[in-house]
């Protein structure tokens, strides 16, 4: 069976999560690249999911997906987007066949192959095929591979447990230390996704366990990019393909040309052959940029040297010829040489940056909002001089472009005093800005 | 690790569900045996927990990063747990009240305070928690930094006053809402996925008008958010503008004004703050 991929659903997903509720359903098709035969067959599938998972009304128009889809803030605590994971096609017999293994495991201390053949067989209906040995045989195997279940120590026949451990050896109390342990490190830390099943999972233990069902979700966090986890899918074969020093190959959709969202464009990430130009590169590096919540990877090419892709932009990704190690390694240290002064991913030219920051207006021992972020947010850049009033960062950075937004972001606690050229540019944006504003 | 395996298809999922079996899957033991490395796992367990958890995976791989992911232009990692937390969450789960005492700025402790936890909140910008609470001693919805706390210990709440406290806190955070209308300017519209991922982190509306090729992105926010919205404002310059939301346009046009006041006076010249 050919791999099943998932590209059409993280674009459809992304572009659903981004734009909520800008587009009709034409317009939105169009965007996509695809017809509205198609939009319709993959709005069918995702709600599916959703609807199993999320349990939410199974209406069919788009606005009340992309409304379920919208984050409540102080109501769900659950990524919303986890279940594009979950959507991995099963048929309807295996989907029973596992499941039925894995309750009767889960009721037994162990049993052998022959058991669950019986179980397997028993309550089926009649008219669906019985699942002969064979096939049992390879459900384990699958089970046992992918760490679900174990094969008891002992002769043959082997013995089968549910790998259940963690939820049994721990007390209730232990349990939900646990939880709220997964819940923050998959809510704070990358990657998000393998934590947030486990989440899912421990979740519905303790709902199990606690007879007043109560709400077990204290926790929020504020300002998460909540599409990161679509690119998160990607994270798996870049990461072996980095392991193994391989070229991977893939279709590449630039964000700022055709596929970006802009106007009469069709967007061709459905298509196969027109709009991306494949592309053969060197992994080297995944870069996750938290001011956008964005994913980038870095490769090495041969005639082109080092190429930056943004994650969003790749599809049908497949391992090439590995390369040699050394190769390799010079590629890497080359490039983490030149990252190093990146504000993001950058690898131009560096110039020295100096701002001047004023300190805001503050009473006593006030809380000095302004250094602070600064400091958490200022990367490798100094404080070089400090007065009562203001203070001067420095700070060496690859090109001015990236770390522009966020000197910006300071308004007018932030001058920026070299190089003359950002100074200038700084300038004229705000009168720019002022001109927005000038009749209010 | 590739996280699309057949065993987290949904209706295995809603079937284990239904059954009451806990499934995991090496995956996700890998993953956490890689965060159980992190300094904040010693803070979260006791150490009995922790050494256990160990034990139990010990057979596991840990997930191996090994610096091939990176993070750029992050806030940097202040706190990812704090020792308050296992009380606090408890209180929140029990709908007990509370009793808080927060730090003076000499590091005494202040006079204590009354109230009623609702949900430990973490800020993904300033990497740290907060307490959001209803203080019956203050009569008000408040926001606290963990890191502020003194000391604090639980004392009962009758349901009553948890039911009528609840429903004030939700009047409160529905009072505080606050919302805007942001333009992207066409000129703009090929940054737009660039533009729609900063505003990602809030809850919005698109809409799209199709004969002004126009992009508008109405905010819903609480008001004490206003300046995390304008600093984003700020962030992507004059690609947006506001269209709607009196107090953002208002101080937008402050700081543009104020910050050419400092560009039109010499560079080196030292001068106070202004804000």
């Amino acid at each position: 069976m050919a791999k099943e991929s998932f590209d059409k659903e993280i674009q459809f997903l992304r572009m659903l999560v981004l734009t909520s509720g800008a587009y009709s359903r034409q317009q939105f098709a169009e965007r996509l690249g695809i017809s509205v035969h198609t939009f319709d067959k993959t709005l069918k599938k995702l709600k599916e999911v959703a609807n199993t998972l999320l349990e939410q009304p199974p209406e069919a128009q788009v606005q009340v997906f992309t409304d379920a889809l919208r984050s409540n803030y102080y109501e769900s605590a659950d990524p919303l987007l986890l279940f594009l994971f979950q959507a991995k096609s099963l048929k309807e017999t295996e989907s029973l066949r596992i499941s039925r293994i894995l309750a009767a495991l889960n009721n037994s201390q162990e049993l052998t192959m022959k058991d669950l053949l019986d179980i397997c067989c028993s309550g089926l209906d009649l008219d669906s095929a019985f699942p002969d040995e064979k096939t049992v045989r390879g459900d384990l195997k699958y089970l046992e591979e992918v760490g679900a279940i174990v094969k008891g120590a002992g002769p043959r026949p082997y013995r089968y447990r549910l790998n259940n451990n963690l939820v049994r050896q721990l007390s209730r109390e232990e349990l939900l230390d646990l939880f709220d342990f997964v819940d923050i490190m998959a809510n704070t830390q990358l990657p998000s996704v393998q934590g947030y099943l486990l989440r899912d999972s421990l979740k519905k233990e303790l709902i199990r366990q606690d007879e007043e069902k109560q709400a077990i979700e204290p926790f929020l966090y504020k300002y998460h990019y909540y599409s990161r986890i679509l690119d998160e899918a990607h994270l798996s074969v870049l990461l072996s393909a980095i392991r193994g020093r391989r070229k991977i190959q893939f279709l590449y959709f630039s964000p700022k040309a055709s596929t970006s969202y802009a106007s009469q464009n069709t967007n061709p990430l459905f298509e196969r052959e027109s709009g991306g130009r494949t592309e053969t590169a060197l992994p080297l590096k995944i870069v996750y940029d938290h001011q956008y919540g964005r994913w980038y990877l870095l490769t090495h090419s041969k005639h082109q040297g080092i190429r930056k892709y943004r994650l969003e932009g790749m599809l049908q990704i497949e391992e090439g010829e590995a390369v040699a190690e050394e190769l390799f390694l010079a590629e890497k240290t080359a490039l983490e040489q030149k990252i190093s002064t990146s504000w993001l991913i950058d690898t131009g030219r560096p110039v020295t940056v100096r701002a001047k920051f004023l300190n805001p207006h503050r009473r006593g021992s006030a809380r000095n909002f302004v250094k602070e972020r600064v400091l958490l947010q200022g990367q490798w850049g100094k404080i070089t001089e400090e007065a009562p009033h203001f203070f001067i960062y420095e700070i060496t950075v690859n090109g001015t472009t990236e770390i522009k937004p966020w000197l910006r972001s300071f308004g007018s606690s932030c001058e920026v005093l070299a190089p003359g050229q950002l100074r200038e540019e700084l300038m004229a944006e705000w009168k720019e800005i002022l001109d927005y504003y000038e009749s209010f | 690790m590739n996280p699309f395996e057949k065993i987290f298809n949904y209706r295995v999922t809603s079937r284990m569900e239904d059954t009451g079996v806990f499934l995991s899957t090496s995956h996700e033991r890998s993953w956490l045996k890689l965060m159980l490395d992190h300094p904040s796992a010693a803070a979260a367990f006791s150490g009995v927990t922790l050494e256990k958890l160990q034990t139990l995976l010990a057979q596991e791989a840990p997930l191996s990063l090994a610096g091939d992911l990176i993070h750029k232009g992050s806030t940097q990692e202040v706190q990812v747990y704090h020792p308050l937390m296992r009380v606090l969450r408890r209180s929140i789960q029990n709908h007990q009240g509370i009793q808080v005492s927060i730090g003076l700025t000499n590091g005494q402790p202040g006079p204590e305070q009354s109230g009623l936890p609702y949900r430990l909140e973490y800020s993904m910008v300033k990497r740290e928690w907060y307490l959001l609470w209803y203080s019956w001693t203050r009569r008000d919805f408040m926001s606290i930094r963990l890191q502020k706390i003194a000391a604090v210990c639980e004392i009962p709440a009758s349901p009553e006053l948890v039911r009528t406290t609840q429903a004030e806190i939700q009047r409160i955070l529905e009072s505080r809402r606050q919302s805007a209308v942001i333009e992207v300017l066409p000129g703009y519209n090929k940054e737009l996925s660039r533009i729609l991922y900063a505003f990602s982190c809030f809850e919005k509306e698109v809409r799209y008008d199709e004969e002004k090729d126009t992009y508008f992105i109405s905010l819903t926010y609480l008001g004490n958010e206003g300046e995390y919205v304008l600093s984003k404002i700020r962030f992507l310059g004059k690609r947006v503008r506001i269209v709607e939301g009196n107090w953002l346009k208002k101080r937008m046009r402050e700081s543009a004004l104020k910050a050419l006041a400092l560009y039109e006076s010499p560079p080196d010249q030292t001068r106070p703050g202004q804000e």
